[in-house]
């Protein structure tokens, strides 16, 4: 026992001793640039046609120049990206990362899961020869990267996937699913207000439909009764009913719709929870 | 008798509070499970180019035939090994696996570096798309056996630390066989597939 767990030890330090290895940098945009290779203004252009694609289609793309990946291959390295990064949608894993190694001169493709058919290795290879490479060879980067996205998110029009709605569904239950308690918080207000308006029974009642409802959207028949009875009850029993209708209610309201639009539109919201089995293609200039 | 007790209160809120970790071992056998379906889904997804790269390389040149009949013979003992999921159960098979794979992936270097003694073959535009598909399969067995390795490590953990090694007692979960160390250097180190100069047009 004491020998098996000392392997287990060493192949531990092994695997850590092996990780002396280039960081996975936050994902904060759509296009990450550590090099300074691209002007800020190149930088926001390439930004807004992914961003135009994403809203259009659901799909995310991420483009990345970093200096090196050494000691990993980029294979190795980009992999470990896009675990990190997640882009895509979760269950459609349409996403698509483009990341240029500057000095080790060379490029790669990752292609998630949702997207191997229409961009099989060999396609991706075309796109990194033909669109790329060559004016990588020329020292023009930037149009490199433009062209090539340009490209692979034609390539990627042709695969039929979920209208991009599912996005904000998504988000949405990605958010309540990770802050229960925000959600929580927001229904006890609704009540609140619901009762004020409507009296204390009809008030709470309608409320745990409503949840229920917005429940059985996101996650299914069991949540949504528990949530539904939850709610009910706590908003039953909640009697402090002293908040000022109108205004409350519109205020959140407000605030609701007021934070979803602005995630989606001014700050990027990062990976939609994509995943990759490391197809894709490499290629050098 | 009080210390006893007070021991065993200790005890028995520990291994509560820590759980039996039988949801674990579901989880975690269920996640070992689906992890080596996608490794041998990927090296089957390689055995697959197989017949293909043959045909082709055949056909465009008088290649060489020891290469040749090295990738047929790493095929077939390739397929004569059922690549089933209960593979992860038996050690010896497994290891079995593992080396019948690492020859094929020897023999496949070999003839892609032999290759590069035939330009009007590398310059065909099936070649120049086989090599692609090659360093793709390639790539996703790499990827798919990190997956395994990971997944396998935190089932095993789970099945040899306390309390969770007395639940795997119980209901009879062996750890499972993972890819061993100095195997996974030599892979990650490579017989090279290298798609360093520009394909063919």
């Amino acid at each position: 026992m004491r020998l098996v767990l000392a392997a287990l030890l060493a192949f531990a330090t092994v695997l850590g001793a092996a990780r002396a290895e280039v960081p996975v940098p936050p994902l904060k945009a759509r296009v990450t640039d550590l090099t300074g290779t691209l002007s800020a203004q190149q930088q926001a252009e390439l930004e807004a046609g992914i961003a135009a694609y994403e809203a259009r289609r659901g799909s995310q793309i991420a483009v990345l120049l970093l200096p090196t990946t050494k000691p990993e291959e980029i294979e190795q390295y980009s992999i470990r990206v896009a675990e990190a990064w997640k882009i895509g949608r979760k269950g459609v894993d349409d996403g698509l990362i483009l990341i240029v190694a500057k000095d080790d001169r060379r490029l790669r493709i990752e292609v998630g899961y949702g997207l191997e058919g229409r961009i099989p290795d060999s396609v991706a290879r075309r796109v990194i020869d033909e669109r790329i490479t060559p004016r990588f060879r020329e020292g023009d980067f930037y149009g490199g990267v433009r062209d090539g996205v340009q490209q692979l998110i034609q390539l990627a029009e042709g695969e039929n996937l979920p209208p991009p709605q599912a996005q904000t569904l998504n988000d949405a239950r990605h958010f309540f699913g990770t802050n229960p308690l925000v959600a929580f918080i927001l229904a006890m207000f609704v009540g609140l207000v619901l009762k004020a308006i409507f009296g204390r029974l009809p008030g709470s009642l309608l409320n745990a439909v409503g949840v229920g409802a917005i429940a059985l959207l996101l996650f299914g028949i069991g949540i949504a009764i528990v949530a539904a009875v939850l709610v009910f009850i706590f908003t039953y029993a909640n009697t402090d009913s002293s908040g000022g209708g109108g205004g409350g209610h519109s205020t959140g309201g407000g605030s609701w719709s007021g934070g979803s639009s602005s995630s989606s539109s001014s700050s990027y919201s990062g990976g939609g929870g994509g995943s990759f089995g490391g197809g894709g293609a490499s290629g050098r200039w | 008798m009080r210390k006893f007790l007070i021991a065993l209160i200790a005890t028995l809120s520990a291994l509560s509070l820590s759980g039996c970790g039988y949801n674990d071992f579901q989880r975690l056998d269920e996640g070992v499970k689906a992890a080596w379906s996608e490794v041998l889904n990927n090296y089957q997804r390689r055995a697959d180019l197989i017949p293909n790269l043959v045909a082709t390389v055949q056909g465009a040149a008088d290649f060489e035939k020891s290469t040749l009949t090295e990738i047929t013979n790493a095929r077939a003992s390739v397929s004569a090994i059922k690549a089933t999921p209960e593979l992860i159960n038996d050690p010896a098979a497994f290891a079995r696996f593992q080396e019948v794979q690492s020859q094929m992936t020897g023999a496949l270097s070999r003839l892609l570096a032999v290759a590069e003694n035939y330009p009007q073959l590398t310059a065909t535009k099936e070649f120049g798309e086989l090599r692609v598909e090659l360093a793709g399969a390639e790539n996703r067995i790499a990827v798919a056996r990190g997956r395994y390795i990971k997944t396998v490590q935190e089932y095993n953990v789970l099945a040899r630390s306390f309390p969770t090694n007395l639940t795997a007692m119980v209901f009879g979960y062996q750890p499972k066989a993972n890819f061993s160390v100095e195997n996974e250097k030599a892979i990650a180190a490579p017989p090279k597939v290298e798609f360093g100069k520009p394909a063919a047009k």
